[in-house]
């Protein structure tokens, strides 16, 4: 588990890396990162879903805050999420406000 | 019946998934149904540590069992908080744009999707949560 998601932020474009687990230990970590986010001009932020294993509730509710609080404007990416991870977005219905790819070219 | 019984704390939380999760390994469930008892297991013992013991300490204990005979694997989460059904909560509209989306109810509804059977009971003081996956 990473407590440092945040690999890239220019032009527009946040770019975090998820791997592991995405759970309730450390979502808030998560969720302080991307709440450093509000405000500045973020146009995509792009979750690097590859190495990602896990997610739960807690997970998806700092991703869906992430696309919330941000705007209408922002788009939230999540990239190459492995199946067990897909399941749990569709399960929950946030597949619909999400863009879910294969890959991600900056 | 395997046991195991801790304060309901969040830094609790790790040993106790992990008691569950050794258990659905052990009883042969495939890797993507043992993710999918995980998550059920973490949104319940979740609720239990954030909301059933509000204003002292308390315990959690969690229970497991596995049948051969088609009973399957049944997992018991039991605390003695105040009384609080998880099934009373309303799901979640998952067809609901995002801005009418609040942000609770996606863990119990979790729960219900995942899991065969939920069975909530309040019995002596203790609230009694037993999941159930064939």
């Amino acid at each position: 588990m990473d407590s440092n998601f945040l690999v890239d932020f220019n032009e527009g474009v946040a770019k975090f890396n998820l791997s592991g687990r995405l759970d309730t230990t450390n979502a808030p970590a998560l969720s302080d990162e991307l709440k450093e986010l509000v405000g500045q001009n973020v146009e995509k932020i792009v979750f690097m879903a590859n190495d990602l294993e896990y997610i739960s509730s807690a997970g998806l509710r700092v991703i869906v805050f992430a696309k919330q609080k941000m705007g209408v404007d922002t788009q939230v990416f999540v990239v190459s999420p492995q199946q067990d991870v897909l399941d749990v977005i569709k399960m929950s219905g946030f597949d619909s406000f999400l863009k879910i790819l294969d890959s991600f070219d900056d | 019946m395997e046991k195991l019984t801790l304060p309901a704390k969040l830094e609790n939380y790790e040993q106790m998934i992990s008691f569950i999760v050794n258990g659905a390994e052990a009883a042969g469930f495939d890797k993507a149904t043992i993710s999918k008892i995980h998550l059920a297991c973490e949104e319940a013992l979740v609720n239990v540590i954030n909301y059933a013991y509000p204003d002292k300490q308390g315990d959690i204990e969690i229970g497991y069992n596995f049948s051969d005979d088609n009973s399957g694997f049944l997992i018991d989460i039991i605390d003695w908080g105040i009384e609080f059904n998880p099934l009373n909560k309303s799901e979640p509209d998952i067809e609901a744009p995002l801005d009418e989306r609040p942000i609770g109810g996606l863990g119990i509804f979790f729960i219900r999707k995942i899991m065969d059977e939920v069975i909530y009971k309040r019995d002596r003081g203790r609230n009694i949560l037993t999941l159930i996956k064939r």
